[in-house]
């Protein structure tokens, strides 16, 4: 008996054929992938890493990185057919960036999604953005300066520009099936374009000049209503949008001075809730702002010693937030009818018996709703110098 | 080494019955009163060996007595010999009323101890057998005619190294002073350490050829009783030919049988010996050898240093901590960089994964086989290091450097990667202040490293369930080997992961000595504090 463990155990290990054993170098290393589709069939990009590009000591003569690609019926297809021209089977367990064509993201995400969300080698942290007016391919096709991978441009871009500016939004793929399956929000997704030039991206020598050809840049979110891009917010916008889902860290708003010229705020720390409400059947938003900021540049004839400036400029900001969240909605509910923000949510939070009746038309009444917006700001510091250093000479 | 004892077996048991008419060997004969007989006897069982030096003299009133000194050249003190022995019976004792007392008659052994041996250690003998271990051991034998009896006079003295600097267990705080070969040394180190009636020692002598010299040392009244016992127990049932150094001893008495952990402890330095006692632990002195066994031995004793006691207790603890750690690399390093990069990809960071991907590009064999490629050749290098003279010693670290090294990853045989896993993994080992330690981490990671191999992280994760359940199920002398940490005692802990100050250990191991635990007063009045003024 004690000898039967044994030898089943010793087997058990010589047997076993290691199991799921891959070495570093049976794997193509994805670290990006673009799904376009063109009339019935998805045509799926991989860009792949060439190691031996990358590493210190060889290469830097090739490109970094190649792209793989393959057709098929269904994404899963087409990511099993890539073997045909790759040597090296795909492993996208460190994929970073997924990119949508336009062209898939107007006929619906939800499908191509499935697998990336059910195959268990993939991780659920990459982002997800949509070319606008453009394929993935092309967008994964361009060479990248600072960066040598472009897939890890993509990804420290929106890093650094969510953090940072506050336009664009880093939504990664679990966030946005979140998205996806919720009554109460719709999905959005950041844009990447290519600017520049739009031919010879591919070769390193368009990465020869300063000033590189062509380059990939974030552009503003897509707004998806159910799975399907129905349209793009403006830059204020985006911010906006941001904003109401208390996704800003931090960012700079220019602002108008009391009389004239502009000053600029460093916003440090931006807090907003959303607080749904039903009165008598009839749904409602309270959003609240908080922000504490800088000032970060002033432009314009105004003695900053004094509190009463501050305050007036304080005043300013709030005006001017609250403008640009109210049209931000307006426009949103006037133009695509699809809940974004996740007002849906907020009122099922609240009141979720009522949610169950308004669900069912719930776009119709968010054209409606009516959204209360309160922002209170409070300026902190003014920086290493008091007035605008032209002021004297404006006096 | 087996074939030499056959061998002296051999000479011993067919020589010998021809000579005597009885059926008993030898050894268990009883001296005869005729001193030729005597002589002719010792002659014949030793072979006339040349090292035994057979001196016949007449002592007394004109020479009315015969006596034998017969001595084992080399392990006997000549000018004491000569001085103490020889001189006084044959000279200095005609200068005596004592001389007239010397001629054959009952009384003469008693006259002769009493009044005319001017040296310290003697003892009466009537069996060859005692006569022999006495003889081989270098004391001076005397046998007179007519006698059935004879004197063993102790006058032991052999060329032998003295008490140096410890190689093995090197500090830069604490003693230097390390053991020798000679048991008597040994003991008097232990001793001069704790100068208390209570340390107790016992000796005996194991090793039915050599007859090796054994002591154990405890401190009565702290050590644990029971353990003592079992120790006696476990010394007795010791049948065996030769011991030839205290791992024969360990070997025999330990408790685990089948495990790579050690469950006795050895040491070279008497202030660790007088450190273990005073926790209440044995030490077993074995002649021969300067490492000397204590027990029981836990787990965690093999991570403390003598040191970690002389140096503040802040610094110990951190490198407490240190040595766990490195045991940890030391263990499993190669295993885990295997079951990473070849099952858990998504585990390493992507700009890392890119860079060792990079690095593999073009090497020909699996990670494990590139990993016990370079641990089997680390391996050797290290054994061969150990048995190659000395002179070659230079040469050969110039060609380790090589096979381990740069060389190995620009002929495309090796990932750079893989030489600093392995070359960090054989650095760690060394941290271990016990080199019993090392090496069960040294065998435990091929074990690991064959685990990651097939199974991955679920492998290693296994091993190391098994490992534990190991650990927990050994005893070192009916002690658990994990304690303090399994079963938990939490007043043990001050000693275990972390050192408390000094102040702050005021009890001995619980388990180990069960009585009299307070090893200083309590805390309070311990603590080294400055007297508060009343103001």
């Amino acid at each position: 008996m004690k000898r039967g463990i044994f030898i089943l155990l010793i087997l058990s290990i010589i047997l076993t054929g290691c199991w799921n054993r891959r070495e570093l170098n049976e794997l193509a290393i994805t670290l990006a992938l673009g799904i376009d589709k063109s009339e019935d069939e998805y045509l799926i990009s991989a860009q792949v890493v060439v190691p031996g590009e990358v590493s210190l000591t060889g290469g830097k003569v090739g490109s970094p990185v190649t792209l793989v690609q393959a057709r098929g019926g269904t994404v899963y297809e087409a990511i099993r057919k890539m073997t045909k021209s790759s040597p090296r089977k795909i492993y996208p367990g460190h994929l970073r960036m997924l990119v949508l064509g336009e062209s898939v993201a107007e006929e619906g995400i939800g499908d191509p999604l499935d697998l990336i969300s059910r195959d268990w080698e993939f991780r659920s942290d990459f982002y997800v953005v949509v070319a606008k007016e453009d394929t993935a391919e092309h967008i994964l096709n361009i060479q990248t300066p600072l960066e040598n991978i472009p897939a890890n441009k993509m990804f420290n871009t929106l890093k650094v520009s969510e953090e940072n500016w506050s336009a664009t939004s880093g939504v990664t793929i679990d966030e946005l099936i979140v998205d996806l399956r919720s009554e109460g929000k719709e999905a959005v997704l950041t844009g990447i374009l290519a600017t520049g030039k739009q031919e010879g991206g591919s070769s390193k020598q368009s990465l020869e000049t300063i000033l590189s050809n062509i380059n990939i840049q974030y552009d503003d979110l897509a707004v998806f209503k159910d799975d399907k891009l129905v349209g793009w917010l403006t830059e204020n916008e985006s911010r906006a949008y941001n904003g109401i889902i208390n996704e800003v860290k931090s960012t700079v708003a220019a602002i108008s001075c009391p009389n004239e010229g502009k000053a600029n705020i460093e916003v440090l720390d931006f807090k907003s809730k959303l607080k749904g409400n039903v009165k008598n059947g009839n749904p409602e938003v309270d959003i609240n702002v908080k922000i504490v900021g800088n000032i970060g540049a002033i432009e314009c004839p105004i003695d900053i010693s004094k509190p009463e400036s501050i305050e007036a400029l304080e005043k300013i900001y709030e005006k001017e937030v609250e403008e640009t969240i109210n049209n931000s909605i307006t426009s949103v509910q006037e133009k695509y009818e699809a809940d974004i923000f996740g007002f849906g949510d907020a009122i099922y939070r609240s009141n979720p018996k009522e949610w169950e009746s308004l669900k069912n038309q719930w776009n119709q009444h968010f054209t409606e709703l009516p959204v209360t917006i309160k922002v209170d700001v409070k300026l902190r510091k003014t920086g290493t110098v008091n007035n605008s250093i032209t002021e004297p000479r404006k006096e | 080494m087996g074939f030499f004892y056959e061998k002296k077996n051999d000479q011993l048991k067919p020589t010998t019955p021809s000579k005597s008419q009885t059926k008993e060997p030898i050894e268990k004969q009883i001296l005869k009163t005729n001193l030729q007989d005597n002589l002719k006897t010792i002659k014949d069982t030793l072979g006339e060996s040349t090292d035994i030096v057979i001196r016949e003299i007449l002592i007394g009133n004109k020479g009315t007595v015969k006596a034998g000194i017969i001595y084992t050249d080399g392990l006997s003190d000549a000018p004491s010999l000569q001085n103490f022995i020889m001189e006084t019976l044959m000279l200095d004792i005609k200068d005596t009323e004592v001389e007239s007392e010397i001629t054959p008659n009952p009384e003469l052994m008693n006259t002769l101890k009493d009044f005319a041996m001017t040296v310290g250690e003697i003892k009466n003998v009537t069996l060859f057998e005692d006569l022999f271990t006495a003889l081989l051991s270098g004391d001076v034998v005397l046998l007179l005619d007519g006698f059935s009896e004879g004197f063993m006079i102790g006058n032991k003295r052999w060329a032998e190294r003295g008490v140096t600097e410890s190689t093995t267990q090197t500090v830069i705080r604490g003693p230097r002073e390390a053991f020798s070969e000679n048991i008597r040394i040994n003991t008097a180190l232990i001793r001069r350490k704790i100068k208390d009636p209570n340390l107790w020692m016992e000796s005996r002598m194991i090793g039915k050829l050599t007859k090796t010299n054994i002591a154990v040392m405890y401190i009565k009244g702290i050590a644990n009783d029971d353990i003592v016992e079992e120790l006696r127990m476990r010394l007795d049932r010791i049948d065996i030919d030769g011991i030839l150094e205290s791992g024969n001893i360990e070997e025999l008495i330990q408790d685990a049988r089948i495990s790579t952990f050690p469950t006795v402890y050895n040491t070279e330095r008497p202030d660790v010996v007088a450190s273990a006692l005073l926790e209440g632990r044995i030490a077993i002195i074995v002649d021969g050898t300067p490492f000397v066994l204590t027990l029981p031995a836990l787990f965690v004793q093999f991570f403390q240093s003598s040191e970690d006691y002389y140096q503040r207790a802040e610094f110990t603890s951190l490198v407490r901590f240190l040595r766990f750690f490195s045991f940890a690399i030391a263990l499993l390093a190669p295993a885990l960089f295997i079951a990473a990069t070849t099952f858990h990809h998504e585990m390493i960071p992507t700009a890392l994964l890119i860079n060792l991907a990079a690095q593999r590009e073009g090497v020909p064999f699996p990670a494990f086989i590139e990993a016990l490629i370079m641990e089997i050749t680390f391996e050797i290098l290290r054994e061969a290091g150990l048995r190659m003279p000395r002179a070659i010693g230079s040469a050969m670290s110039i060609v380790g450097a090589f096979v381990i090294g740069t060389a190995a990853v620009e002929a495309g045989l090796i990932s750079a990667a893989m030489v600093i896993v392995v070359s960090i993994t054989a650095i760690a080992s060394f941290v271990s202040p016990t080199y019993d330690m090392a090496f069960t981490a040294r065998i435990l990671r091929f074990i690991f490293m064959g685990l990651a191999a097939s199974f991955g992280l679920f492998g290693i994760t296994v091993g190391l369930i098994a490992l534990i359940l190991h650990l927990c199920s050994i005893r070192s002398f009916g002690v658990p080997y994990m304690y303090p940490i399994a079963p938990f005692n939490l007043t043990d802990q001050k000693d275990t992961f972390v050192r408390l100050p000094k102040w702050k250990m005021f009890t001995r191991p619980r388990l180990i000595s069960q009585q009299n635990i307070n090893s200083q007063q309590p805390p309070d009045v311990a603590k080294p504090e400055p007297e508060k003024k009343n103001e």
